[in-house]
């Protein structure tokens, strides 16, 4: 009987405890020191080149310090999450103290692995930056999504890179076409979705009425390394006619590369920077300014007190966030830089609203003639 | 037809790394020494042996020499690097699962660290050959047996078989196989007829790095176009072959056919008409593989036998 009352009290006092916790913010005016130019990076479980967004964000960073004549090791450091691939919150905190015990003023760390840790950690630390990119601070459950003044929280709107690469794939000429997401993470998702939507309303242009995104070759690989199993299954999407695969998933994009490239005729969409140099293969990339964020929330913290802070910026084509790279990358045999930038424009100026979630994403493939066959947990969001 | 060539050309290139490096866990386990550093070893040598095919590629040299080159290559430098867990395990008498742990560890770290310091600021090494062959004069045109065998194959994949014939033949009808077996089961009966255990341990750890480190070269250019300081976690999928072939080449052959087909047919299961019919979710269909390994060893697991004395430190003076 003790045990028992000493058990319910326990829980009462967890319950209780937990419900403490959810208590309100106060609000505060942080006061920055910027003298000693200390800019941290903690990455996620990627690193610093990784093809994806914690390598374009150190180079945002070597960028800005380059442009400041600032110096490694003494302005700018990147420090990296014990752990390894299994890092979790704690060992972000940790990473994220030794930066600020390092010495740094603003802290940037990629990825929304973070979204927790800068929960934690943001309030602990009032007169440190902290840009959060591709997620926001939240308890975990986005029951309490709370972006403090001293912490900026940068969005991006894949789902527009997305269209883009999707638009310009089947207005050159390709009616097949396949999606590898690394995992159903939002921002993978919404890159997934953009890619759909394009790809039908070329399809509409083109006058294609028999087009259709095939439900079987759209998929999440379940992880962001190189694998045989992608190869093979990209290799099997490629045998059943498949002929441009978007992989949006980081290394494993490479395994989707190999087998493009032992195709014939084959090929691949890369993600977030431009990867024409990765192979004669790569179509076009679906790159998202994360570099540019980048630096222009370190521009904003070491030039105007950090005007961003405490807010959340959701960077799309208006802002020039997204885009597909031009110049020696543009690879299209029949689709035209004039065409990319006049559908851009539209972008920019809100003709096309590019879809995010499921649901709208039918409503807009309905509204152009077409019925979508993905399911809600096909796209995963 | 069309779809079982597909399969069975996919089955081959992911069998090939686990075939060769559960092969070199085999010399090492059956001397008596648990190597569970193959992922480790692994990735040194894919690190190396593909950074010497970036290097000569496109050059002079034809493509498939290239790629033998760097296999070979990845070998030796897989031999040098097992040599610290045969120095920690049979001179030192280490645990063997820990020294082996600390290569697994060690291996990618460095990769990264040379990688970044040495070769220009990225852990990634990209190659840009394709060694795939798509077809073979005459070979190919063999009715069903030259397209299974001789068509989107990867020279690897003979390597590999050559590399189990070798392996039987040593093992099973040389003396020094018989010594390598019987170091395995019991070593001190082995030394009371002037066996030198330590060498023969040697030889088996050696010859289990040389594997690994081919094994890791054929994993990256079979997988990806780049190396980038990983292997996927294929040295213990070679671990569990080794077992799941109850440390016997012929049965490791089948258990890395099994294991290929298995991990193939989960990866193209939208394509196979007769998979998709079944209407699961797609991450049933991604256990296949495990499931039906877990099934197999399951049936199996009466007749597995281990090497006696795998595992064990060899202590002279131990009665």
């Amino acid at each position: 009987m003790k045990k028992l009352i000493a058990l319910l009290s326990l829980t009462a006092f967890l319950i209780g405890g937990c419900q403490d916790e959810k208590k309100g913010h106060e609000s505060y005016t942080p006061s920055y020191s910027t003298a000693n130019k200390k800019i941290g990076l903690v990455t996620d479980v990627g690193s610093i080149d990784d093809k994806s967004f914690n390598q374009t964000s150190w180079e945002g960073i070597v960028d800005f310090a380059e442009t400041n004549g600032l110096a490694i090791e003494t302005n700018y450091k990147y420090f990296q999450p014990s752990g390894g691939s299994n890092a979790g919150t704690q060992d972000y905190i940790t990473a994220i103290n030794n930066a600020i015990n390092w010495g740094a003023e603003i802290v940037v760390c990629p990825g929304f692995l973070f979204e927790v840790a800068i929960y934690e950690i943001q309030e602990k630390n009032k007169n440190i930056g902290f840009v959060l990119i591709d997620g926001t601070p939240n308890e975990g459950n986005y029951e309490d999504v709370y972006v403090a003044p001293n912490t900026v929280s940068i969005l991006f709107k894949e789902q527009e890179s997305g269209f883009l690469a999707g638009y310009a794939a089947v207005k050159d000429g390709f009616t097949s076409l396949g999606f590898m997401g690394g995992m159903a993470v939002p921002a993978v998702v919404r890159f997934g979705i953009g890619f759909i939507a394009g790809a039908y309303l070329a399809a509409k242009e083109n006058n294609n009425t028999e087009f259709s995104f095939n439900k079987d070759h759209y998929t999440y690989v379940g992880k962001f390394e190189a694998d045989p199993n992608i190869k093979t299954r990209a290799e099997s999407w490629y045998n059943a006619g498949v002929e441009v695969i978007f992989a949006a998933a980081g290394g494993a994009g490479s395994s989707v590369l190999a087998a493009a490239q032992e195709g014939q005729d084959k090929w691949m969409i890369g993600v977030d920077k431009d990867q024409a140099s990765d192979s004669p293969r790569v179509l076009t990339s679906a790159t998202k300014g994360v570099h540019s964020a980048t630096v222009l929330a370190l521009e904003s913290f070491y030039q105007s007190n950090f005007d961003v802070g405490g807010q959340i910026l959701n960077l799309g084509a208006v802002d020039d966030g997204v885009g597909l790279p031009l110049g020696e990358s543009w690879r299209f045999s029949s689709f035209t830089i004039e065409e990319y930038q006049s559908l851009y424009d539209k972008l920019v100026d809100g003709t096309i609203n590019v879809p995010s979630t499921h649901e709208t994403l039918k409503t807009y493939v309905e509204g152009l003639g077409y019925t979508l066959n993905l399911s809600f947990e096909d796209i995963g969001m | 037809m069309e779809l079982i060539y597909n399969i069975l050309q996919a089955t081959f290139f992911t069998m090939t790394p686990l075939l060769v490096v559960a092969l070199g866990g085999l010399f090492s386990e059956r001397s008596g020494v648990v190597n569970i550093a193959l992922e480790g070893i692994m990735v040194m040598g894919a690190f190396i042996g593909i950074f010497v095919i970036s290097m000569i590629e496109g050059g002079s040299i034809p493509g498939q020499l290239v790629l033998i080159i760097g296999v070979i290559v990845g070998g030796l430098v897989g031999l040098i690097f097992s040599v610290f867990h045969a120095f920690a395990s049979i001179n030192l008498k280490a645990d063997q699962t820990i020294s082996g742990t600390a290569l697994n560890i060690f291996a990618p770290a460095v990769a990264i660290f040379v990688a970044r310091s040495m070769l220009g600021g990225s852990k990634e090494i990209k190659f840009l050959t394709v060694f795939r062959i798509k077809r073979v004069p005459f070979l190919t045109d063999i009715p069903i047996l030259g397209r299974i065998f001789f068509e989107d194959f990867y020279i690897t994949f003979y390597v590999g078989l050559i590399i189990l014939l070798i392996s039987w033949f040593v093992l099973y009808k040389t003396r020094l196989g018989l010594r390598i077996r019987a170091c395995g089961e019991n070593p001190h009966a082995a030394d009371s007829v002037g066996i030198n255990i330590y060498k023969i341990r040697y030889i088996g750890v050696l010859t289990s790095g040389f594997l690994a480190g081919m094994g890791g070269v054929i994993f990256i250019i079979s997988a990806s176009q780049a190396f980038a300081a990983s292997v996927s976690g294929y040295g213990f999928l070679a671990i569990a072959v080794l077992i799941f072939g109850n440390w016997q080449p012929k049965k490791i052959l089948f258990a890395s056919f099994f294991f290929g087909l298995m991990t193939t047919l989960a990866a193209m299961y939208t394509e196979i008409p007769l998979l998709k019919g079944l209407g699961l979710s797609e991450e049933f269909y991604n256990m296949i593989p495990y499931i039906a390994t877990l099934v197999v060893l399951a049936l199996l697991s009466k007749s597995s036998k281990a090497p006696k004395a795998v595992g064990v430190i060899y202590d002279k003076g131990a009665r």
